[in-house]
């Protein structure tokens, strides 16, 4: 053991030491700031990168039309690398460091992890990555909204979908053994079974399984019209796809928001054209009327995926709850804020959701059926915007 | 042994601070513990939290495989079954959070005697992949055993509260973690005195030895697994109630490798060796990021290389430290506290 | 459909991921065969190799039947590597510091990964037929039928090479006892590199076919935990072993997720381990050491 080596793990040990001394920033002025624990590195990182350009971008633009009553939106964010720990983290730097208003997670679980923290502040609300049903109750997330449709009300919208278009169907659920993927399996099966639907088959994938045989075995037993797919974001549907269509099976294979990006399925290729899947907002091709992407297309001339568009519509609903409490006159909290966005209705979105939108619940509960079509490489819809009763 | 420290008594010799600097040292860092709070913000609380949460866990391992030479890569399952215990009891029971955090650890400790079993027929590696088994296994627990932990979506629990206090903040959070942790680590540090503790090191050396002079095996290593686990189950139920979410994800299986790489980093078979290794680990994330961030001015996208290059770290640290400075972070402290001993007279 | 049939072909899908494992398995058994180290960097390995062939066979649009071998010795020299780099200065130090230095070792891979191609999910280039195959009217996954082909004539050459090669011959003899083959004029640190080459190749191998079958992606390297159960179970010391252990469990595993639901493999899959353990703690096909003073 020579002493250069031994000097070396020395310095390394003392750099952590010497980087202890960081003071924080303190620079406030009347800016409405926006914080975020975005999943830039680690597994949704394809996610988090879409989403930290779609909130920058509105953000842009809403403080290019002169903000909010003349305030300036700052957008504060760091990297999480998709771990709740890190994400705590990010939360009480960024919190220690700016006078947070609005805040976006980057998943469910912490989401759950810093619900009590936000009750217990009370002065800022939080939107984010996740869908989970749980967290669409204002009783018990006073402080949380959901940009778009709950997981469970995004199945059921399939199954609104499967019940319009070939009423008594058979599906098989295909789950992913995670939170996750676990969220909507119960109330999916109930509210199959209300819409007359048969769910012949139910299948729990553990995390990380690549070979699918034996649950192909299984499906192509039940021989389902529709599988459902939840709680992956690619693999292994490609490969549940590719071998049901190798036996012959005329399934239907459908998908929820986040296995919804058509980059994703454009690398898939053949097998991929004709996947089902529900979609929140527009795509960024759309060709219908949408002011707003047309403004986002000026500004991004290439393909942004749907994480962008998911971060994009949570800026514009946190832009346009700070908008009303500020008109209300009253001082931005938890409790104006959230009085304020959910008085949401009838909002028109410029294009990024097709009809007129209103905040329900925590939720924003509107959603439509798109197909892959692999030729254009395109997600084309297939329904009118469905809006969820309850 | 040092040089100038002669011993007039047993009691001086049984000291655990035996020089006058060490005595020094130690009550500059107690009232550095006491002072924190009042000086430090919010994040860097947050960051002692968990630090101090991952130092009485890392000295449970450092127990079970630093002094006793049994490896574990089961470590987080058992704090994730302090985390749970507490759980369950705050949210169906309502009891006090003393006596949750320590059933914590005892359920733990109960868990961790069933888990140390087959070191009766098997040890070294085997063992560590035995216990690699038994951590997946109660992971399936967590997720399956749904009345008691609520399922992949977890148990969310109210905070602890003393004399009608809700210890929701950090600060208040500090005073419930920080008095276990330097009770936790000044017992291990005892520990070691004691016959039980002798013993411990006496199998790591040489197990068959060990069983030659007398010791018990079986009885040895079973207490040494016990009182790992009711270090991370206390240390799990620590983290309970500082997350107040408890989920089979919040505990991996990396976490488990986290504190044997803490353990490696720090210095096995030393108590300063866990404190040091669990703090660097736990803030090395965060240096990392600081670095990210200045290079950010260089690298254009350079945040999105940090948690790769996170992970690179935590293995070339592991790595590194093996190969190069097998004794951890606690040999390098020693040097340089050699180096200033006979300072400036020899260098 | 009667239900045998359905039992035949779940059995056989089973058999085909079997052999995926025993060839995973094999990494393992060669590294410890010869060098006594426990690598649990193979599944990280085996990852690696699945990443040099869509670098390859994507990246550079070379031809999968060229692209096939370039990752094999790709992931042959990170074998050879890493033995020079962080085994060779381990010798003499404990199993488990050399252990943990594998386990290091996987993280960093893990993280190279990330960092040269993201941590999205991807599928590799088709280099597989996806016709389906049927044994009589037993429905195959061609892909599973493939890699149950490959793994068993690479299996298959490895057991007579152990036996009548001379290199084999050597690694076995170094494995018996070092200073003898020291004596015998063996190359024993030769042995040992070749032996990680091998390895690594192997690992490569089946990381390429698993690649094929699941698409890849940075954390498919928890493979390796599964083939790890089969050389506990089976021997770490055993490519008869590995064999017969990588397809019994492969089997254990496709009936546990069909007649009791996928969650279960995991739990079923390490019960099986720890069983094994208390029962056989050298494994059922290793060699018992004895342990002297």
């Amino acid at each position: 053991m020579n002493i250069t080596r031994r000097a070396g793990m020395a310095a390394l040990a003392g750099a952590t030491a010497l980087t202890m001394v960081g003071a924080p920033l303190a620079a406030q002025d009347d800016s409405i700031v926006v914080g975020g624990s975005l999943p830039l590195t680690g597994v949704f990182a394809f996610a988090g990168i879409a989403i930290e350009k779609g909130m920058s971008d509105y953000f842009e633009i809403a403080n290019e039309e002169g903000g909010i009553d003349g305030r300036q939106i700052e957008f504060v964010y760091e990297d999480t690398g998709y771990e709740v720990n890190q994400s705590v983290a990010v939360f009480n730097q960024l919190t220690s460091q700016n006078d947070i208003d609005m805040y976006y997670g980057d998943s469910t679980g912490f989401a759950k992890t810093i619900a009590p923290e936000l009750q217990r502040r009370g002065d800022m609300i939080m939107g984010g990555a996740s869908f989970a049903s749980e967290l669409n109750d204002p009783e018990e997330f006073p402080y949380i909204f959901i940009p778009g449709p709950d997981y469970i009300q995004q199945v059921g919208i399939l199954l609104e979908y499967i019940a319009d278009e070939n009423p008594g169907a058979s599906i098989a659920l295909v789950n992913s053994d995670t939170e996750f993927g676990r969220d909507p399996i119960e109330t999916t099966k109930e509210r199959a079974s209300e819409l007359g639907l048969e769910v012949v088959e139910e299948i729990i994938t553990p995390p990380g399984a690549a070979d699918v045989s034996t649950e192909v075995l299984r499906l192509r037993r039940s021989r389902p019209d529709y599988i459902i797919f939840h709680g992956y974001v690619l693999s292994p549907i490609p490969e549940f796809v590719s071998q049901i269509r190798e036996l012959g099976l005329d399934t239907q294979f459908m998908g929820t928001f986040w296995s919804m990006d058509s980059s994703l399925w454009q690398s898939v290729g053949e097998a991929a054209d004709g996947f089902l899947g529900v979609m929140p907002y527009r795509y960024y091709y759309d060709e219908e009327e949408a002011p707003m992407l047309d403004r986002i297309r000026e500004m991004r001339p290439e393909y942004q995926a749907t994480g962008y568009m998911q971060g994009f519509f949570s800026a514009m609903l946190m832009t346009e709850a700070a908008r009303r409490a500020v008109a209300n006159g009253a001082e931005l909290n938890g409790d104006t804020l959230k009085s304020a966005l959910s008085s949401i209705e009838e909002f028109d979105t410029g294009g990024i959701i097709g009809v007129p939108v209103s905040v329900k619940g925590n939720a924003v509960p509107f959603g439509r059926v798109y197909e892959f079509n692999a030729e254009s490489g395109q997600m084309e819809p297939v329904s009118d915007w469905i809006e969820l009763e309850d | 042994m040092i040089i100038g420290t002669a011993k007039e008594s047993y009691p001086a010799d049984e000291a655990l601070l035996t020089t006058a600097p060490q005595r020094v040292w130690m009550t500059i860092f107690v009232i550095a513990l006491i002072a924190a709070p009042f000086v430090l913000s919010n994040y860097w609380l947050y960051l002692a939290c968990l630090a101090m949460i991952n130092v009485i866990s890392a000295t449970g391992l450092n127990v079970l495989t630093g002094y006793t030479g049994q490896v574990s890569l089961g470590q987080a399952a058992f704090m994730a079954v302090g985390a749970y215990t507490v759980a369950y009891l705050e949210r169906s029971l309502g009891t006090p959070f003393l006596l949750n955090i320590l059933a914590g650890g005892v359920i733990a400790a109960a868990i961790g005697l069933v888990v140390g079993l087959p070191s009766l027929r098997v040890k070294g590696l085997y063992l560590a992949i035995a216990t690699i088994a038994a951590s997946f296994i109660l992971h399936f627990v967590f997720v399956n055993w749904t009345a008691v932990t609520n399922g992949n979506s977890g148990a969310t629990l109210a905070p602890a509260t003393v004399f009608g206090i809700e210890l929701a903040t950090y600060d208040r959070l500090y005073w419930l973690i920080m008095p276990f942790a330097v009770l936790l680590v000044w017992g291990a540090a005892n520990l070691f005195r004691t016959r039980i503790g002798r013993a411990f090191i006496a199998i790591r050396d040489r197990d068959i030895s060990a069983e030659v002079l007398g010791i018990p095996l079986l009885r040895y290593k079973l207490m040494s697994f016990a009182i790992a686990s009711f270090y991370a189950g206390i240390a799990g139920g620590l983290w309970a109630y500082l997350f107040r979410v408890v989920t089979p994800e919040s505990f991996p299986f990396l976490t488990s490798i986290f504190l044997l790489a803490a353990i490696i980093v720090g210095g096995m078979g030393t108590i300063l060796g866990g404190i040091l290794g669990a703090v660097f680990m736990t803030l090395t994330p965060e240096l990392l990021r600081v670095v990210v961030d200045l290079a950010s001015v260089f690298v254009p996208d350079a945040a999105t290389l940090l948690s790769p290059v996170r992970t690179i770290v935590f293995g070339a640290l592991i790595v590194g430290f093996l190969i190069l400075e097998p004794r951890g972070l606690t040999e390098i402290v020693d040097r340089i506290r050699r180096f200033f001993r006979l300072w400036p007279f020899r260098t | 459909m009667s239900e045998w049939l359905f039992f035949l072909e779940v059995t056989l899908a089973g058999l085909g991921s079997g052999a995926l494992l025993a060839l995973t398995a094999l990494a393992y058994v060669l590294i410890y065969k010869a060098t006594r180290v426990v690598n649990l960097a193979v599944g990280e390995m085996l990852m690696l190799g699945a990443y040099l062939f869509f670098a390859f066979a994507a990246g550079w649009g070379l031809s999968a039947w060229i692209a096939i071998p370039l990752a094999i010795i790709g992931g042959g020299l990170v074998g050879g590597i890493v033995e020079r780099g962080l085994i060779r200065p381990m010798l003499g130090e404990s199993a488990i510091s050399v252990f943990m230095v594998t386990v290091g070792l996987g993280s960093v891979i893990v993280g190279l990964v990330e960092l040269v191609w993201g941590t999205d999910p991807r599928a590799l280039p088709a280099f597989i037929d996806t016709s389906p195959l049927f044994l009589g009217e037993a429905y195959v996954s061609r892909k599973i039928a493939v890699a149950f082909v490959t793994a068993a004539i690479v299996i298959g050459l490895f057991l007579i090479l152990f036996r009548f090669w001379r290199g084999g011959v050597a690694l076995r003899a170094t494995a018996t006892d070092q200073a003898a083959a020291y004596s015998c004029g063996i190359n024993v640190p030769g042995v040992y590199s070749a032996a990680w080459v091998i390895g690594g190749a192997t690992a490569a191998g089946a990381g390429l076919l698993l690649g094929a079958i699941g698409g890849i992606s940075p954390v498919m390297g928890v493979f390796g935990l599964s083939a790890l159960v089969v050389v506990i179970v089976g021997g770490l010391d055993s490519v008869l072993g590995a064999l017969i252990g990588g397809l019994a469990l492969g089997m254990i595993q496709s009936w546990t997720s069909t007649y009791v639901g996928g969650e279960y493999t995991n739990v079923v899959t390490f019960g099986i381990m720890i069983f094994a353990l208390m029962l056989r703690p050298y494994g059922l096909f290793g060699t018992h050491e004895i342990e002297r003073l």
